[in-house]
């Protein structure tokens, strides 16, 4: 997210006296099972977050809404450059980038869909380090496909962030679960708070019904394909990162990674949650990011890759 | 024909081959050529000199038949002589071998059963060949089948054998009678030869002893209407689980256009079934019968048609093949040299099949290594193993996209050695570092790929092709070319960026790809040394498993890769290994047993012991020990004698220096065996080669009544030469009055008379 951090705060002055005004109840349940002090500090300050986030005008799936009908990712891909991957079998891997549908509306940014946010610099520039840290024979440019276009079958990598405002018609849907049961493997990244959470849970169990998201242990092959991984890093955006301030995109929130378990229990999906990889693969080269998050997030992708590629 | 030879020429043709034709008159032959010569000069003078009508060429005609007539007379006067050697009377001896297996109750060209006429001839009562044979030879009678012994008489004859050993027979009569002047061997039986030994080995010492063979052909070359399961083409040793082909090749005469089921039995319970169309009269109809085992353990499988009304031979409409069903694990490395997902859906084709373990070692980066499916920590710790028993411990190797300047000079030996010494299987897949495009031409490893290579592509990327495959007819009718049951039609085309197009002499395509206007081939095998090498040069089946047009749960991307790896170490050897000669035979019938014995680099060791370990059906178990054959490195012999029918199970256990090396276990199954009645007609051919191998004749019932005269003169046992005019053939004669009737004929003809 690149939200002008001075307008955050403004928004957030102005939804809080609207939501409390409007009697919106404060409760915490951050994790299930969890039993905190609604009025702790740390309670509080999340809450207010909380709050933001749902004064912000997103609607819950339970309102069905109709997705973006007047999107098209084509344009935007014009945009961003020359899309053309020939047959999609001259190289061995492709970072692709997940097209979906959200919901209508938003704050003025809705102009640029979520799915193409820090679309295509960050996938350059992983590939670039992608290629320098292991023997793969990657394709450079960035490729960003449809979840309902049949040709998304033949890249079993995905990347989607930003999937808190993630609607997808039941074309993406059944799209995306064919991917996921044959083979494929998607990686979310960047997005931040537990209403962001519950709407990819809610959307993960359209297209996998009856599959739960699950913590994935630091032991999982996931941390130690490539690099071996001991603790999982909260990577801020760039205006974060910069500042060297909080490294959460909402208050309290903590860095961690679900996945979607397939039978043998290899993962389908890994959900990288409160924390922005992206961002980190994207402003590597700025002298004014700190480089350790860049280390890791570089880690963290790779890892995602090669256990993509292996499993 | 042959009765109108010896009307004109008194005697049958067999005297003139054995004999030799010369002139017995004692006048000096210049004298005689002379004479002869100024009688044909006066003839033609006469002819030519004598005035009148005659034209020339009528006196030309007339010349030569004068001529002719002057020439037969001289022949005659010459006292022409055969002679031939003659055996002493009741001075040689004429073994006979009469057939005592059980196709001689199988019905004669009469319908009555074959042993009929051999027990008419050869019984108490005697007969016209008996008597005209014992009238001149001393008669030695023996029955045959699987043994071969002396009788007295037919009476001792149960014709109960349960094989037909024609050389074994041969071998043992003329051992027999060697030390006795032998006229002769004459071998009464249908020729359904099934023994052991080489009938070619056994007629070299019989031609080398002028001893020949005389073979009485009995039965009818066809039996009709028969239908039998002529062969079963089925491995001895399979997986478990492994969808195999087995091919039953039936013949059958006077069924031709009938539809009729084979059964595959299990025991008591049909595994499975197929029916087939039968071909025309004689010709091999092959069936070909997928089957899955499952069960574990030796299987008595019994392939069976069942029988049709009227057929002449029911008992060769099954049989029955032992196929050993192991469970073992069967480890398989797979290098692969970068990150790919080939790699990662080869692994998931795979990893519910519990027989299969695909040990992948991945080079992520230069000398960096990842592991999957290891057994433990130590395993490929040091990357691609270095020695040949860290590589040899594997018994299959899949080479995925890694260049060959990766390995050392050794460990590229060393993966042709995996092959050729080991006996692994070895798969070469496509990739951008895979065959030319990966620097192998040149190598050892270059040889054991089963296709040339050929220029490398100066861009791997630019030699990008896609390539839509199929089945050549040899993949249709190979497991691997099953799918399943599944279809190759609607398969998505796969690429390549290595172009192979040229097979190895010996090696086989099973799939190939069109890319455009040019034909790849896709996947081919050959042997090499005591292995098997596959190549499969593109780089992405994993498109069966994961586009669009394939449904996601289409199994046939997981068939064709466990069906792939399967066949792979199919047959791989361990490092001890045992053969038996036969895989069935009769209670006190001796059984080679051979064993292979190697150290974990697989060289052979000489110096081992190797003991065999029977357990008979009764429980008893008895040792055996196995001597070093000295022929060749770690191949140890020796045999058994198994008494009892049923099962046997065979261990060899090779030690050394106190340490066990290895074992190996196989099983034979004891029991009478049923071959009596396959190809059971008479076989002329093979019983008609024999015989003229050998100097000897053959015959059948109508004309066997030559053969004492035949015998006589064979010219072998104690003979004396005989002297017989031929002065006075018939021919003779008959060429003279011919000649000179025609000469009159034609003077009458001309007006000359």
């Amino acid at each position: 997210m690149r939200l002008p951090v001075s307008t955050a705060f403004a928004l957030a002055a102005v939804t809080l006296a609207g939501a409390l005004v409007a009697g919106v109840s404060i409760r915490s349940s951050e994790r299930p099972g969890e039993v905190r002090d609604p009025w702790s500090p740390s309670a509080v300050g999340e809450a207010l977050v909380r709050v933001v986030t749902l004064a912000l005008p997103v609607p819950t799936p339970l309102e069905g809404q109709e997705p973006t009908p007047e999107l098209d990712p084509r344009a935007l891909l014009r945009e961003a450059g020359d899309n053309d991957t020939g047959s999609g079998r001259y190289w061995e891997f492709y970072f692709t980038r997940a097209i979906y549908s959200e919901y209508q509306g938003g704050w003025g940014w809705g102009r640029r869909a979520r799915w193409a946010t820090d679309y295509p610099k960050a996938d350059h520039q992983f590939l670039i380090v992608l290629n320098r840290l292991i023997a793969i024979d990657a394709y450079g440019g960035e490729n960003a496909v449809r979840l309902d276009d049949p040709e998304i079958r033949r890249f079993p990598f995905l990347y989607a962030l930003e999937v808190s405002r993630m609607n997808l018609t039941e074309g993406e849907v059944q799209g995306l679960r064919d991917y996921l049961d044959a083979g494929g493997f998607l990686v979310i990244d960047d997005f931040w708070g537990e209403r962001a959470l519950q709407n990819l849970a809610y959307q993960l169990n359209r297209v996998l019904p009856g599959r739960s998201i699950r913590p994935v242990p630091m032991d999982h092959a996931i941390f130690n394909t490539v690099y071996a991984l001991d603790e999982i890093q909260q990577v801020p955006n760039v205006g974060n990162g910069r500042r060297g301030g909080p490294t959460t995109e909402c208050w309290g929130c903590e860095p961690m990674v679900f996945g979607v378990f397939d039978d043998r229990d290899r993962l389908m999906v890994v959900i990288n949650w409160n924390t922005d990889l992206g961002d980190a693969w994207e402003w590597a080269e700025d002298p004014w990011y700190p480089l350790q998050y860049s280390t890791f997030a570089y880690k963290m992708g790779v890892n995602m890759v090669a256990y993509a590629m292996s499993h | 024909m042959e009765g109108l030879f010896e009307f004109l020429f008194k005697y049958r043709p067999v005297l003139f081959q054995e004999g030799e034709v010369v002139l017995g008159t004692t006048w000096p032959i210049g004298i005689l050529v002379g004479g002869v010569a100024l009688l044909g000069i006066a003839a033609v003078v006469t002819y030519g000199v004598t005035g009148g009508k005659a034209r020339p060429v009528e006196r030309t005609v007339l010349a030569t038949l004068r001529l002719a007539a002057l020439g037969v007379l001289t022949f005659a006067l010459l006292q022409p002589t055969l002679v031939i050697s003659s055996v002493v009377p009741q001075r040689n001896f004429v073994g006979i071998l009469l057939d005592d297996s059980r196709s001689m109750n199988l019905p004669g060209e009469d319908g009555a059963p074959r042993r009929a006429w051999m027990e008419a001839t050869f019984g108490p009562e005697g007969s016209e060949l008996i008597d005209a044979l014992s009238e001149r030879f001393a008669l030695r009678f023996f029955r045959f089948s699987a043994q071969t012994g002396r009788v007295d008489g037919i009476g001792e004859l149960g014709f109960q054998g349960t094989r037909t050993d024609l050389a074994g027979a041969l071998t043992r009569a003329h051992e027999e009678l060697a030390s006795v002047p032998l006229s002769g061997l004459v071998l009464v039986s249908d020729g359904a030869e099934n023994g052991a030994q080489p009938l070619s080995e056994a007629i070299i010492p019989l031609q080398a002893a002028s001893v020949p063979v005389y073979s009485v052909g009995l039965g009818a070359e066809a039996l009709v209407p028969d239908i039998q399961v002529s062969r079963v083409e089925v491995p001895g040793t399979v997986m478990k689980g492994t969808a195999m082909l087995v091919d039953v090749v039936v013949t059958q005469r006077g069924l031709a256009g009938r539809t009729v089921r084979v059964l595959v039995e299990d025991g008591p319970r049909i595994v499975t079934e197929e029916e087939v169309e039968l071909g025309a009269d004689g010709e091999p109809t092959v069936v070909r019968i997928p089957l899955t085992l499952e069960e574990v353990g030796p299987r008595n499988l019994r392939f069976r048609i069942p029988v049709l009304d009227g057929e002449a031979v029911p008992e060769n409409n099954a049989r029955e093949r032992l196929v050993d069903v192991t469970d073992q694990t069967e480890k398989i490395l797979y290098f692969e040299g970068e990150p790919r997902w080939e790699m990662k859906f080869l692994r998931r084709a795979v990893e519910d099949d519990e027989n299969l373990q695909v040990v992948v070692l991945q080079r992520t980066a230069p000398d960096k290594f990842q592991r999957y499916e290891v057994d433990d920590g130590e395993e490929l710790l040091g990357g691609f193993p270095r020695t040949r028993e860290e590589l040899f411990r594997y018994r299959g190797l899949i080479l995925g996209s890694v260049e060959a300047s990766f390995f050392t000079r050794d460990q590229l030996q060393m993966l042709s050695d995996f092959v050729g010494d080991r006996g692994g299987g070895l798969l070469f897949l496509g990739g951008r570092n895979a065959f030319a495009e990966g620097g192998y031409a040149g190598t050892a490893v270059e040889d054991v790929m089963p296709f040339y290579l050929e220029e490398p592509a100066p861009d791997a990327r630019a030699a990008f092709q896609s390539v839509s495959v199929s089945p050549t007819p040899a993949g249709q009718s190979h497991p691997v070319g099953q799918l399943g049951g599944g279809s190759w039609d609607d398969l998505p085309p796969l690429s390549t960026l290595n172009r192979v197009v040229r097979l190895k002499p010996g090696a086989t395509a099973l799939l190939t790809g069109t890319a455009g206007e040019e034909e790849r081939i896709v996947l081919a095998h050959h042997r090499f040394g005591r292995g098997k090498a596959l190549g499969l040069p593109v780089q992405d089946t994993w498109m069966w498993q994961m586009h669009a047009d394939i449904a996601v749960d289409d199994p046939r991307h997981e068939v064709l890769w466990r069906q792939l790896l399967r066949w792979l170490v199919d047959g791989v050897p361990d490092p001890v290994s045992v053969r038996l000669g036969r895989e069935r035979v009769e209670p006190g019938e001796s059984v080679e047993l051979s064993a292979t014995v190697m150290d974990s680099a697989y060289i052979g060791l000489n110096d081992a012991r190797v003991t065999a370990l029977v357990t008979h059906p009764s429980g008893a178990v008895t040792e055996q020990s196995l001597a070093w054959s000295v022929e060749e490195d770690g191949e140890y012999g020796g045999s058994f004698l198994p008494r009892e029918p049923g099962t046997h199970g065979v261990v060899v256990r090779a030690e050394r220096a106190g340490g066990l090396i290895g074992e190996a276990s196989t099983i034979l199954q004891v029991g009478p065996s049923q071959e009596e009645y396959f190809d059971a007609g008479r076989r002329t051919p093979l019983l008609r080669r024999l015989a003229e191998d050998t100097g000897g004749r053959f015959y059948t019932p109508a004309s066997v009544s030559n053969l004492p005269e035949d015998l006589r003169f064979t010219g072998a046992g104690v003979t004396l030469t005989e002297e017989r005019d031929l002065w006075d053939m018939p021919i003779v004669l008959i060429l003279i009055l011919g000649l000179l009737g025609a000469e009159w004929g034609y003077r009458r003809l001309r007006g000359m008379v």
